[in-house]
């Protein structure tokens, strides 16, 4: 298994790439998807939960690195003092 | 006839393993036969329990420990499992007092499961809350000891609350059965009650006991620790709380509060901790929605987070076993020495994230789906922004920061053949309802209508992992984990007890102080004429009738000076007494 890790390691360009296509074929599955319920407006647009992941996550990174590094991080030892 | 009524209670089975256990220390065959055989004749147990048993009249009221429907059965299902999983993971632990907690905790929650009134379910509750500060403590680490007083503080705090709205309750209904309460006909001593169930399922804001706890935790007790005392809440608060429209809110955005601090956090226990908070808030979400598989999804959920987290924490515990530390900054590269591990976590990461084919994805699509069904668009994108942080941060953030990114050159090789039969078995049952969602949907409380498998939503699911992993690759830089912490609202009564100390030390302590002055120097002074007086007429002759006085009054001083000790622990105690003594008072009347 150690061997396999590895050999994944140094392939990682390969990785990337089929990491890559994967997103795209997601999207492309989109297209083709029946949508039986449509309970708002974000599910009647096609990718529309590619771009809330990506947008969430980035903004998530963002916001809460943002006031963490602003606000509420503190040293280790912050309640010992 | 009683006998048999408490044989079959699963509860009576741990005590009895945590009484025989002491006695076992030294048959080492023997006490592991006890760890594995009890959580199994539990989980075999339950399948033949009656609907109704043991009930008990005692001192007017009526006490009922074992109440069964489907609800029961399905949290009582997962409690057994899990305990046999964390008995396996715990099994080459040597400290006797780890199991004995632990079975107690256990024994507390089944209890507090199966329960019908009020009363039981304040004994059970309160012996999951004193049985598992003692998992904390047995890490024997000087922070493990302090954050043990402060969790076990704040449940004292939360069990009060909960009994004063029983008591409440009791005198407004006379009635201590624990059924479910009407949404419109809620009044004050239940919305206590709720409260008190909140805390344990680490609601917030009254949530930080329990980031605060896990991470300080002894290994095998995290693992413990996140399977049952917020599962047990979401327990009591759905057979309590369905559809209260406060719990979906503060459930939906639990899931984001918990997910945003598992993101910038350092240490892998304390970033699983703030993902229960997350997590459960599915859960407290799914039953404030309140419709029938809105509960279902929160059932289910509840069952799949069990083994999935469990998973997680043996994963991150194994890493600390063998590493000695669980901070992301001081790990790194570890696939290399502890792979087996790596595999188990990465199951756990990808359970709890709800990928295809895991127990995530069957559970908590359909909470989000039945947010979705009920007309809660926001409920239902809050939801799906914590599933994508949840993603980033255990699914992505943790196993690459210890098993990948840039090599620590932390020692460590593989765990005990026991803490990985331990992963393996949860990851199997992490699959295995992945695949098979039917056993347990066939399980939950109410008929199941949902197909967790249709194309829209599993391209839904594609796209959001999809897309995350892509948005954790283009700020990988950026989430490099810092040896810091972060505060949260434990602050308010870390800091404050601080203030709270400073003016018991600056105020208290000397009016405390002056009071015993005033008394040893006019209480003592009268006593001791007292006593001359006495002694005198005893000279006087009728010693036979107040012999013993003098010394008598003299040491009921000492003893009242005594009561006046100053530790800020015993002015504690006095106030939780005399709270309960109001309490009853109030009953009373």
């Amino acid at each position: 298994m150690v061997r396999l890790l590895n050999y994944l390691n140094e392939h990682s360009v390969m990785l990337k790439r089929i990491f890559f296509l994967f997103l795209i074929l997601t999207v492309v599955f989109d297209l083709y998807v029946k949508r039986h319920e449509i309970h708002f407006f974000g599910d009647a647009i096609i990718g529309f939960w590619s771009l809330f992941g990506i947008v969430g996550c980035l903004g998530m990174i963002i916001v809460c690195k943002g006031l963490s590094h602003v606000w509420l991080m503190k040293k280790e030892d912050y309640y010992d003092k | 006839m009683i006998s048999s009524t408490v044989l079959i209670h699963p509860t009576t089975w741990f005590l009895g393993g945590a009484v025989l256990l002491p006695f076992l220390e030294k048959k080492d065959k023997l006490r592991k036969a006890v760890l594995i055989g009890i959580p199994l004749i539990a989980f075999t147990l339950i399948h033949w329990l009656p609907d109704s048993f043991g009930h008990v009249h005692y001192l007017g009221f009526d006490l009922v420990f074992g109440r069964v429907d489907r609800l029961t059965r399905v949290f009582l299902h997962v409690f057994t499992i899990m305990a046999f999983i964390g008995c396996i993971y715990g099994l080459h632990v040597k400290e006797t007092g780890q199991h004995i907690a632990a079975f107690l905790y256990v024994g507390g929650s089944l209890g507090v499961t199966l329960c019908g009134d009020y009363l039981t379910l304040y004994i059970f509750w309160e012996m999951m809350a004193f049985s598992s500060v003692f998992l904390i403590w047995y890490r024997k680490k000087r922070q493990s000891i302090e954050a043990g007083f402060r969790y076990i503080l704040v449940h004292t705090t939360g069990g009060l609350v909960l009994l004063a709205g029983i008591f409440l309750r009791y005198q407004n209904i006379h009635d201590l059965s624990f059924v479910q309460i009407a949404t419109n006909g809620a009044t004050f001593a239940d919305y206590l009650i709720m409260i008190g169930f909140m805390l344990n399922a680490a609601v917030p804001p009254i949530h930080a006991w329990l980031p605060d706890a896990y991470p300080e935790a002894s290994v095998t007790g995290a693992v413990f620790m996140c399977a049952f005392t917020t599962k047990t809440a979401v327990y009591v608060l759905a057979r309590g709380f369905p559809g209260f429209e406060a719990l979906a809110i503060l459930g939906a955005i639990m899931t984001v509060y918990g997910v945003g601090y598992a993101v910038v956090e350092n240490d892998a226990r304390r970033i699983l901790a703030y993902h229960i908070v997350s997590q459960v808030g599915y859960m407290v979400c799914g039953i404030g929605i309140g419709t029938a598989m809105a509960v279902n999804g929160a059932v289910a959920h509840a069952y799949a987070h069990i083994i999935y987290k469990g998973l997680l924490f043996m994963g991150a515990g194994a890493v600390l076993e063998m590493t000695g530390t669980s901070k992301l900054n001081e790990l790194g590269g570890l696939y290399k020495r502890m792979p087996w591990a790596m595999v188990f976590t990465v199951i756990g990461g990808i359970s709890i994230s709800g990928f295809p084919l895991t127990s995530g994805f069957i559970s908590k699509s359909m909470v989000i789906a039945a947010a979705g069904a009920s007309h809660h668009p926001v409920l239902m994108l809050l939801m799906d922004l914590a599933a994508v942080g949840t993603f980033l941060s255990v699914g992505i953030k943790l196993p690459y920061f210890i098993w990948f990114g840039e090599d620590s050159g932390v020692e460590a090789k593989d765990a005990p053949w026991n803490m990985n039969l331990g992963m393996a078995i949860a990851a199997f049952l992490c699959f295995f309802l992945g695949i098979f969602p039917n056993y347990l949907y066939k399980m939950l409380p109410y008929p199941v209508y949902w197909h967790p498998y249709n194309a829209y939503h599993l391209s839904e699911t594609l796209q959001l992992l999809g897309f995350t992993g892509l948005g954790f690759f283009i700020m990988v830089k950026k989430l490099k984990p810092e040896p810091k912490i972060n505060l949260d609202l434990d602050w308010f009564y870390r800091k404050g007890a601080r203030v709270f100390i400073r003016f018991a030390s600056r105020r208290v302590v000397p009016t405390n102080d002056w009071a015993n002055d005033v008394y040893r120097n006019i209480g003592m002074r009268a006593t001791m004429a007292l006593a001359k007086a006495f002694s005198w007429f005893d000279w006087e002759g009728i010693d036979w009738t107040i012999d013993g006085s003098a010394r008598g009054v003299v040491e009921g001083g000492n003893r009242l000076r005594s009561l006046m000790t100053g530790k800020i622990q015993h002015y504690i105690g006095a106030a939780v007494a005399l709270t309960f003594i109001i309490l009853i008072l109030v009953v009373l009347l």
